[in-house]
């Protein structure tokens, strides 16, 4: 297992864009120390900030993180990252396959595009969980992404597959899914807001858009099916499904294909 | 010429060279407002790239907002002259409408020209103030129009006024309204378009900036919107790392450079790192280095952003009368600032 120690808090922001383990595995020890990560004019080596040690392996630890720290695990191919603290902004961004851990909170736009691979945050996200970055088509679009805790406002924004499993979210969860699923404990004012097709899955609710309309209780084999799917990663959702659920429709501002699933 | 160091009144090269060892000195320098003319933009672009530093604009919020749902479901917009000279109904979305002039110019008249010519103008308004806000109220609407909902509401009423309707207008500020809202307005545009004709029309409300020039000025020099840093010498765009509020908060940014030829009111952050600013409207305390310049349209000429005609247009000094004399222009304070940033081999990239 490669480490990555961090030394001391960054200078400015670091772009881990070309940090994974697939990277590493053909670099020297002195080679990785000069790959350029900084932000500013002045730069920053990997070096500079962190003790590297490299064992050619697939799995990489990152010991020590700092909320400076952007595109953690992004474009990540295969192999594993964890990340022991926290992360910025972009954590696993357009990520394929592979698994993403960090023990700490995230910034904003965590998964966002990621395709693939399972990205979990045991603390907190920022805003735009799984959501997409400006001018993009789409953000979460197939991996897996946990929060254990609570995530900011937008998760799931434009998701287009793939399925989002969140504590608390924030206003605005799920709006304009395009397609895919949310599973959460409970999500703030407006959820689903402009959605076209996609699944949220809720056990409390802020504000709902009036164009959301009740359609009724259904016991449907699709519920047992993603409890039993959700009941791998998470109790407390799976406990969800098992609960009476009422079904709204929306958004009918747009294609109306969408739906939220309110656990009674 | 007025200028100030620390506070104390000093010469205008004192005060150059004074901004160039605060900008030259810093890792992460941040270029805001941009509430200038074009010339000054330009200029302030040349700056950023050679001390690396990032931009953004004094109403980057609202232009966010607009940018971000043109990204994503385009824009059918309209011109401030043709909403005043063809629409039949004009829908005017939250508050902040309300503070543009061109809303008064809409009230007073009726459309001259077009399909509508000859009818009386309809002011229809859409608040939200009983539905929670005017997403809700704007999601409805758009229900209506897509025949997803049908009952005797308010919003029914106003659907049906709309539809029949020769040519509709939809006033909003994106500011107010938020990148969803914008996107839901635009797409019910496109929906009442399938039966009449209908345009947005973006006005700013209570907060004037040059945005709108600043916009293209950035597409053509960096290829990319406004919030873009040149820390790694190639513009990267990304609205969320390059806000100068959240660099100032996070302390990121070590220098800032706030640019206002024309009078706004300076941000909060401003203080809480070693600042320039070059203001029209200058008092010694604005920043630890102030330089005043000249104001476009009335000191010096300029191309602004003329929001009656909704196109860039050149306003010449004013002459006599009030017109204050002998300031510099931005533009010409932040060439000499680059240059003898570059003759420096220390701080040049």
């Amino acid at each position: 297992m490669s480490t990555l120690t961090l030394r001391e808090a960054p200078p400015e922001r670091l772009d881990f864009l070309s940090i994974s383990p697939l990277a590493l595995s053909g670099l020297t020890q002195a080679e990785a120390e000069r790959l350029e990560i900084g932000t500013s004019r002045r730069g920053v080596k990997l070096g500079d900030c962190f003790a590297v040690s490299l064992d050619g392996s697939d799995s990489l630890t990152i010991e020590g993180g700092h909320e400076r720290l952007d595109r953690v695990g992004a474009s990540l191919s295969g192999g594993t990252i964890r990340v022991v603290g926290d992360v910025g902004q972009r954590l696993g961004a357009g990520m394929a396959s592979g698994t993403l851990t960090v023990t700490g909170h995230a910034g904003p736009y965590a998964g966002s595009g990621a395709t693939g691979g399972t990205i979990t945050i045991e603390g907190d996200a920022g805003d735009y969980a799984g959501g997409a970055v400006y001018a993009a088509k789409a953000g979460l679009d197939g991996a897996t992404l946990i929060v254990r805790g609570r995530a900011g406002a937008h998760c799931g924004d434009r998701m287009r597959r793939g399925l989002i499993l969140v504590g608390q979210a924030g206003a605005h969860a799920g709006a304009r899914m395009i397609a895919g699923t949310i599973a959460a404990l409970e999500v703030g004012d407006l959820p689903g807001y402009g959605m076209r097709r996609g699944t949220l899955v809720t056990g409390k609710h802020g504000t709902l858009s009036p164009t959301f309309v009740e359609t009724g209780s259904h016991d449907l084999v699709f519920l047992r099916l993603l409890g039993k799917h959700l009941r791998a990663v998470s109790e407390a959702h799976a406990a969800l499904l098992d609960r009476p659920l009422r079904r709204y429709s929306g958004d009918l501002a747009t294609l109306a294909k969408g739906e939220i699933w309110v656990a009674g | 010429m007025p200028a100030w160091v620390k506070g104390a009144a000093t010469d205008i090269d004192a005060a150059i060279a004074a901004a160039a060892d605060l900008l030259g000195a810093a890792r992460m320098p941040v270029i805001a407002g941009l509430n200038a003319e074009v010339s000054a933009i330009r200029a302030a672009f040349d700056l950023a790239g050679r001390v690396g530093a990032s931009l953004d604009t004094d109403g980057a919020a609202g232009t966010y907002a607009e940018l971000g749902a043109l990204a994503r479901v385009g824009a059918m917009t309209s011109t401030p002259a043709e909403a005043v000279g063809r629409a039949d109904a004009v829908l005017v979305l939250g508050s902040a409408p309300a503070k543009s002039e061109l809303l008064g110019r809409i009230e007073a008249g009726a459309p001259t020209r077009g399909r509508a010519a000859g009818a009386t103008r309809a002011i229809l308004a859409l608040d939200g103030a009983n539905e929670g806000g005017v997403l809700p109220a704007l999601a409805r609407l758009r229900a209506h129009f897509r025949g997803h909902l049908a009952d005797e509401s308010p919003t029914a009423v106003l659907a049906s006024k709309l539809a029949a309707a020769q040519y509709v207008v939809v006033l909003y500020d994106p500011a107010e309204i938020g990148e969803m809202g914008v996107e839901t307005v635009q797409g019910l545009v496109i929906d009442l378009n399938d039966r009449t004709r209908a345009f947005s029309l973006a006005v700013s409300g209570g907060h004037r900036n040059q945005d709108r020039a600043v916009v293209p000025v950035s597409a053509w020099t960096t290829g990319q919107a406004p919030r873009v840093g040149l820390g790694r010498k190639v513009p990267e765009h990304d609205p969320w790392r390059f806000d100068a509020a959240r660099q100032v908060a996070a302390g990121e940014a070590d220098a800032a450079l706030w640019l206002s030829s024309l009078p706004a009111p300076r941000p909060d952050w401003l203080g809480q790192v070693p600042s320039v600013a070059l203001v029209g409207e200058a008092s010694p305390d604005a920043a630890e280095v102030v330089i005043a310049v000249g104001v476009p349209g009335r000191d010096v000429g300029g191309v602004l952003w003329n929001e009656t005609r909704g196109a860039l247009t050149y306003w010449p000094a004013q002459t006599g009368g009030s017109a204050p004399a002998d300031l510099p222009s931005a533009a010409s304070v932040l060439g000499r600032l680059t240059n003898r940033l570059a003759a420096r081999s220390g701080t040049a990239c």
